[in-house]
């Protein structure tokens, strides 16, 4: 699958995305090392039009040092997508992400039709931090399996303490009160899913969600660290696919086990 | 020391009965089975009176060596049929099981008999993969897989759903759930991965059947795991299951040894063996590949009067680490009923005193 860079305005920013694929928008907001595609990309644009947006502030973009909070980012994000004539569309956020697109589905709930929370930075462990250190380290903080993965990119220094700087600065509270009162009366359905080997936010965090979403389901990806799209591609993309198709009712199996007719 | 009777069953085959596995159905005997099964209720309530801290259960197929096929029905109807010993399940094969069944079953268990139930989890013998039909190849990754479900099936208070290499499930929820610090659970196995999935999960480890030294190198990575991890595993967290002959006398259980059937009880033919052998190669101690043993003669590890057998132990406790010693007292899948009690009833009176503060 063949990704074709563009840019939009909004919001006074100029916003890189990435695109490929047809059917329903699904819009992905990346994590805090900023946006890298990767083959769960490529499934998933073979069910929807995959728009992949890069945050401002993060990677090649200027500096962003007027977004104060993930809620101010949600409402750029939501100018963006605006900006490029899409009315509804799915939502996915990674990590940190997922506390934007939380943001953007409660400020603006008929826009997003369902969420997805890939290892969501919105409920954190008091201890959790960041992935900092060099490409390696990272690497082995965000992955179960970073042997498995292709090697990291280089890192720019200076893109990375950007980067952190707005992280560190928008992200706000491991619990964040206000947040999690629109979460308690939110309708958007919410796929969470989880790497059962996080190192960063660990699975256990799963569980809050689920207690205060009212329409949640809670997946485990089994093996997968931080990236669980990044890592287990085909089988959260499988995941993601199934329940945008078919919200709630992807809890009914389609899978056959006849072996012979 | 703990001290485990391993209940297997006990069906006494009639001397022309077809010996080589898997046992075809039709010779088995209806009323030989029912006596043989509901035997273990007074087998169970002797050794529980001699003093034994828990009776074992194991999951086998498709002969009457170990006539055990579920371990959850065995540990459903004995535990109504004792009052305080633990029954300990290990236990049922991971990779040819439903893993929620698995949790559930246990936890059902656990709400049966409180802080009576252990929870083994194993890979299997290699053999024990034609049952169910799964490919040797597979079986390493079901179990590791089939093992973090079940954990995650006990302890999560959420519905949650599993995107697996070999399991997927889109709701799982289990009633009843397992008790918050409950259920003393255990890795079975000497492979690498076993050892370090229990470090990693705080749980204990079992091993079973080999030389004390060749043990201990299984254990001893377990325990750099568990280091690794950040604990020291305790007393009871290393179980070891063998066989062990006990007389009277040192000459006259050397004597028991000699005269010892050179043959395993239901052999597995040739061409058979060597097709499961050449499936499951990635059988290993502590990292060390080794062949998968497909059907071969258990060794004995324990052999003498009450004394030797009691430093035995000792050396057991010292070299492999064991707090807890699942014992065999004579072969399963043989005849010899009446030896074995008295082999218990010996065992109870002579050497479980003297290895309580071993």
């Amino acid at each position: 699958m063949s990704f074709r860079e563009s840019f939009v305005e909004a919001d006074g920013f100029h916003i890189r995305y990435m695109e490929a694929g047809d059917g329903p928008v699904l819009v992905h907001l990346h994590g805090a090392g900023g946006m890298r595609l990767h083959r769960g990309h490529d499934l998933l644009a073979l069910k929807h039009r995959v728009i992949i947006m890069e945050m401002p502030g993060f990677g090649s973009s200027a500096e962003n040092t007027r977004s104060a909070s993930t809620r101010d980012l949600a409402e750029t994000m939501a100018a963006a997508i605006r900006a490029l004539g899409i009315g509804s569309y799915d939502l996915m956020g990674t990590s940190y992400g997922g506390k934007v697109v939380l943001w953007l589905a409660a400020l603006h709930p008929d826009r997003v039709r369902a969420l997805v929370l890939e290892a969501p930075a919105a409920i954190r462990p008091l201890d959790a931090r960041p992935s900092t250190g060099t490409p390696e380290e990272r690497a082995r903080r965000i992955y179960a399996h970073p042997e498995r993965m292709p090697p990291p990119p280089p890192v720019d220094d200076v893109v990375q303490a950007r980067q952190l700087a707005l992280v560190m600065r928008s992200i706000g509270p491991a619990r964040d009160a206000e947040l999690e009162e629109r979460m308690r009366g939110m309708e958007t359905p919410v796929l969470v899913l989880f790497g059962t080997m996080d190192r960063i936010i660990p699975s256990e965090m799963g569980r809050h969600y689920k207690a205060l979403l009212p329409h949640c389901h809670l997946i485990f990806v089994y093996d997968a660290g931080h990236a669980p799209g990044a890592e287990r591609p085909e089988a959260f993309s499988e995941a993601v696919t199934d329940y945008l198709a078919r919200q709630e009712a992807f809890v009914v199996t389609r899978r056959g086990t006849m072996i012979f007719p | 020391m703990k001290i485990s009777y391993f209940e297997t069953g006990r069906y006494i085959p009639p001397p022309d009965m077809p010996r080589e596995w898997p046992v075809r159905s039709g010779s088995c005997d209806p009323d030989t089975v029912s006596h043989a099964l509901r035997g273990m209720a007074e087998r169970g309530r002797f050794v529980e009176k001699l003093g034994f801290d828990w009776i074992s259960l194991s999951e086998h197929h498709y002969s009457p060596r170990i006539l055990t096929p579920s371990p959850a029905v065995s540990a459903a109807w004995l535990v109504g049929q004792v009052e305080r010993i633990k029954i300990a399940l290990l236990g049922p094969i991971v990779p040819t099981s439903n893993p929620i069944r698995v949790a559930e079953e246990f936890a059902m268990l656990e709400a049966l008999a409180p802080g009576r139930i252990v929870a083994g989890l194993l890979r299997g013998t290699t053999n024990e993969y034609l049952s169910y039909d799964l490919n040797a190849d597979e079986a390493r990754g079901r179990t590791d897989e089939g093992m973090e479900l079940i954990l995650k099936a006990w302890t999560e208070p959420e519905a949650f759903g599993w995107q697996g290499r070999y399991f997927q499930f889109r709701t799982v929820s289990i009633w009843p759930r397992r008790q918050e610090n409950g259920l003393q659970s255990y890795v079975l196995g000497t492979s690498a991965e076993a050892g370090s999935f229990a470090a990693r999960h705080r749980m204990g480890m079992g091993v079973s059947y080999g030389p004390f030294e060749v043990m201990a190198r299984a254990t001893a990575h377990y325990r750099r795991e568990c280091e690794a991890f950040g604990w020291t595993p305790g007393r009871d967290d290393i179980v070891f299951r063998a066989n062990m002959i006990l007389a009277e006398t040192d000459e006259q259980a050397d004597a028991m040894l000699a005269g010892r059937d050179a043959r395993p009880p239901f052999p597995i033919g040739g061409r058979l063996r060597d097709a499961l052998i050449a499936a499951d190669t990635s059988r290993n101690i502590a990292g060390q590949r080794m062949q998968a043993n497909v059907g071969g003669v258990l060794p004995i590890s324990f052999c003498g009067g009450p004394d030797r057998v009691v430093e035995q132990i000792r050396r057991c406790r010292d070299v492999v680490g064991t707090g807890v010693l699942d014992i065999s007292l004579t072969d399963p899948g043989t005849d010899s009923l009446d030896a074995m009690m008295d082999s218990l009833a010996l065992f109870g009176r002579t050497v479980l005193p003297r290895v309580r503060d071993i």
